[in-house]
């Protein structure tokens, strides 16, 4: 708790704000973390503030939920997770090699194809996120 | 909530279903291999 009555001050001072004095905080964090108290608005932006910089995702000062943040990194670990266009294209090729029933040659070529055209739109997306972010996020989890 | 913002948010939208089908094209590639193997390995020994 005296660790995050620190981390809550140093988010306080970066936004120009004011919180209780140390031992205050302390009692007040004891007392949200119990359930017995709701923090007011203030801290609960502050905990936000918290939070976000502590995923390190938000860059730049932004100021997007938590919710959004975390879901942007996990979008970003499944995208940077996916086989690339060559190794679509080698299952495509081992799919078509083997006989069987369950699927055509051209279905199996279609759903190919569509699977690198959806990894190029993912990519697009990508680039279009990282300049949204800023510039020094380019590029990252591209497949 | 700036325009920005929601911008961003529609664009996770967006990416989360480009990945998603990517993910399910995959698993059917995949298990289309899979399944080659699966019939050797369910003989019956008897």
């Amino acid at each position: 708790m005296p660790r995050m009555a620190r981390e809550l001050r140093k988010a306080a001072q970066d936004t120009g704000e004011d919180v209780a004095a140390h031992r205050g905080l302390v009692k007040m964090i004891a007392q949200w973390e119990r359930g017995d108290r709701a923090p007011h608005e203030r801290y609960r932006l502050l905990y936000l503030k918290v939070f976000s910089d502590a995923l390190g995702g938000l860059s730049h000062g932004m100021a997007l939920g938590t919710d959004v943040a975390v879901r942007l990194a996990e979008v970003r670990a499944r995208a940077a997770s996916l086989p690339g266009p060559g190794e679509i294209k080698a299952l495509e090729a081992a799919a078509l090699a083997k006989s069987r029933d369950t699927m055509t040659p051209a279905e199996i070529r279609a759903l190919a194809a569509d699977a690198i055209g959806q990894l190029h739109e993912a990519a697009g997306k990508l680039a279009e996120l990282s300049a949204l972010l800023g510039g020094d996020e380019a590029g990252e989890g591209t497949p | 909530m700036t325009a920005r913002d929601d911008k961003i948010r529609q664009v996770v939208a967006e990416l989360d279903a480009h990945v998603a089908e990517v993910e399910a094209s995959v698993a059917i590639l995949k298990a289309l291999l899979a399944d080659d193997e699966v019939p050797g390995e369910q003989q019956d020994p008897s």
